[in-house]
């Protein structure tokens, strides 16, 4: 248990909001009628009234964060480190384009936060040229930055209009350089929060910044060990209601990738139990392996179409299953974790408050047999209090 | 002139890597060494992020045979690629086999030198030649 001091700890999330005080943590699904300062103060507004804006502390992942159109000019560098700076800053990932293909490439029909562009060493130019403009003329974006060559920036400058200009990601070495474009993405997440109206009114009652949550899930990450008996290395599976993140710790990826961080974030958009429920039950659909898994469950594939208590389970097992898939190398994906060398499997987020611990190993054991064909077999650990967030919220 | 080398696969033999290194800048080269243990994709990639002009893959265990054969493939990927140099040395089969068989072998594969247990500098002064008789300073 936590101790928070004389501290309120609010999150809003896309679906739901928690509200912890030295003494509980409260959950309540969000009324999508309501502004949510709104429905915070109808339904625990004597709670908050209580604290002073100083002692309030807020982050928020509601709207679902960032997205992020990423144009790179190979899969192995410029496009890998971009999208590992991404999800590092807690943006999501709408897409990655291979430069050399641009021109076959679709146009998002989504509105993209920003465009990273990036390609090339220092010692390299001309990577870039009008098939770029053109796309990007076509794209409708908010934002976009140049990670790529130095001696590119100034032609981008000149054909590109307000594009943020900023050091290469791949230095001479090939190796990734994070600092200055992970700076501009977490200040661009955090303007955006900042910037909604919704978000803006909360600052009626807190005094203090409000973070983006995957913000305050890293910053707890090496902190962790200090109060579970987390076995090393460990996942941390956050499994939400738009979004799963995945935090894992970098010994478990074999790479080329050499970064200072310990630990990684990654995202798997739309694979969340309550807003993009269908196309989770979509994956799953396409997976080879889930009717197995349900028989495993003893239940049919109605159960998928159902919509009861018993249906939301199963479908936040199913979610535990397909992200465990996505990070093996059962699936080819932009990176593979080495899952045998595994000895914790935390989860965090709505899904502790649903599933009981051996729901959750039931799915784990079938994973490691059936895809993995081991009986190698991590704990499950939950993070029912919300601890991994007070300890990133409370900064400690 | 702008060489990325390494060594291909899941080879971990890693001297000659280092003398290729070391002897490359001594002659002058820009050197991009991705070291031990790479995959074929990421030599291609590392050309394209650096503009290097020659490649220069080596091979110590015997695994070069099974990469060979899809290096035309995947460089035919490659929209930007089709002027680079590509060179390859080191124990090119598994066990002994006759030289000239696996020349001709490998160059089919795309590659315009090949070294099969051949000395370094030597297959160095045919990079040199190679680039003299076609022009690239
Ligand atoms: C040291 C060594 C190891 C060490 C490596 C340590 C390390 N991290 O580097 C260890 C013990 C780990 C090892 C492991 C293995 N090894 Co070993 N190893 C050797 C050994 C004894 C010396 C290699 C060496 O460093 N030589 C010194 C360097 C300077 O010479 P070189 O590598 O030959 O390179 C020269 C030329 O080839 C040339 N060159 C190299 N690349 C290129 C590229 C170009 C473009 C050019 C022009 C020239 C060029 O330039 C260099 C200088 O002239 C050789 C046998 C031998 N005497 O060569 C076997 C040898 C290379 N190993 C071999 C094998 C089979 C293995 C293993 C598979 C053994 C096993 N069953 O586990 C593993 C493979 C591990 C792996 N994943 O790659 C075989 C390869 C056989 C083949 N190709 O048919 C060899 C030839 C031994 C043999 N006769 O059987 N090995």
């Amino acid at each position: 248990m936590s101790h928070t001091g004389d501290k309120l700890l609010i999150d809003v999330g896309s679906t739901y909001f928690k509200v912890s005080t030295p003494d509980t943590i409260e959950q309540y699904f969000r009324d999508f009628s309501k502004d949510i300062l709104d429905d915070l103060m109808d339904r625990c507004g004597d709670v908050i009234s209580v604290y002073d804006k100083s002692d309030v502390y807020i982050c928020s992942s509601a709207n679902g964060g960032l997205s992020t159109l990423i144009i790179g000019v190979t899969n192995s560098f410029s496009l890998k480190y971009a999208t590992n700076i991404a999800f590092n800053s807690g943006i999501n990932i709408i897409d990655t384009i291979l430069y050399q293909d641009i021109e076959e490439h679709s146009l998002p029909s989504d509105l993209i936060d920003v465009v990273i562009i990036v390609g090339g060493v220092d010692t390299h130019a001309n990577l870039f040229a009008q098939p770029l403009y053109h796309y990007l003329g076509q794209l409708n974006c908010s934002n976009i930055v140049f990670v790529g060559s130095s001696q590119d920036a100034p032609q981008i400058r000149d054909n590109i209009e307000n594009v943020a200009i900023l050091p290469t990601i791949v230095d001479e070495k090939l190796h990734i350089v994070e600092e200055h474009l992970k700076e501009y993405l977490t200040n661009l997440y955090q303007q955006d929060i900042e910037g909604k109206e919704d978000i803006k009114n909360l600052y009626d009652i807190t005094s203090n910044q409000i973070f983006a949550t995957p913000y305050i899930v890293n910053r707890a990450l090496p902190l962790i060990n200090a109060r579970y008996s987390v076995a090393d290395p460990f996942i941390l599976l956050d499994i939400g209601g738009a979004t799963t993140d995945i935090h894992y710790s970098k010994d478990l990826v074999d790479d080329n990738m050499v970064t200072e961080n310990e630990y990684d974030r990654l995202v798997f958009k739309r694979l969340g139990v309550y807003k993009s429920r269908q196309s989770l039950i979509l994956a799953a659909q396409n997976n080879e392996f889930v009717y197995e898994l349900l028989m495993h469950l003893k239940v049919t594939e109605n159960i998928l179409v159902e919509q009861s208590e018993k249906a939301t389970k199963i479908l936040m097992q199913l979610a535990i299953f397909l992200v465990l898939c996505k990070m093996s190398h059962y699936q080819k994906s932009y990176i593979n974790l080495k899952l045998l060398a595994i000895n914790s499997i935390m989860l965090t987020g709505g899904i502790t408050k649903v599933l009981t611990i051996e729901e959750i190993e039931v799915i784990i054991a079938f994973f490691y047999k059936k895809i993995l064909t081991s009986d190698h077999n991590p704990v499950a650990i939950l993070d029912t209090n919300y601890d991994i967030w007070t300890l990133g919220a409370m900064g400690e | 002139m702008k060489v990325v080398t390494g060594v291909v696969g899941n080879d971990i033999h890693v001297v000659a890597n280092r003398l290729i290194d070391l002897s490359l800048r001594a002659r002058g080269y820009d050197v991009f060494n991705l070291g031990v243990n790479t995959h074929l994709e990421e030599f291609f990639d590392a050309v394209v992020e650096t503009g290097a002009e020659v490649l220069m893959i080596s091979s110590l265990n015997g695994e070069a045979e099974g990469w060979g054969r899809e290096v035309k493939l995947l460089k035919a990927r490659y929209k930007t690629i089709d002027d680079l140099i590509m060179m390859i040395g080191g124990n090119l089969v598994v066990g002994s086999g006759n030289s000239e068989e696996i020349v001709a072998r490998y160059e089919n594969y795309g590659f315009d030198l090949v070294c099969h247990q051949v000395d370094l500098n030597t297959g160095l002064d045919l990079l040199q030649a190679l680039l003299k008789e076609r022009n690239i300073t």
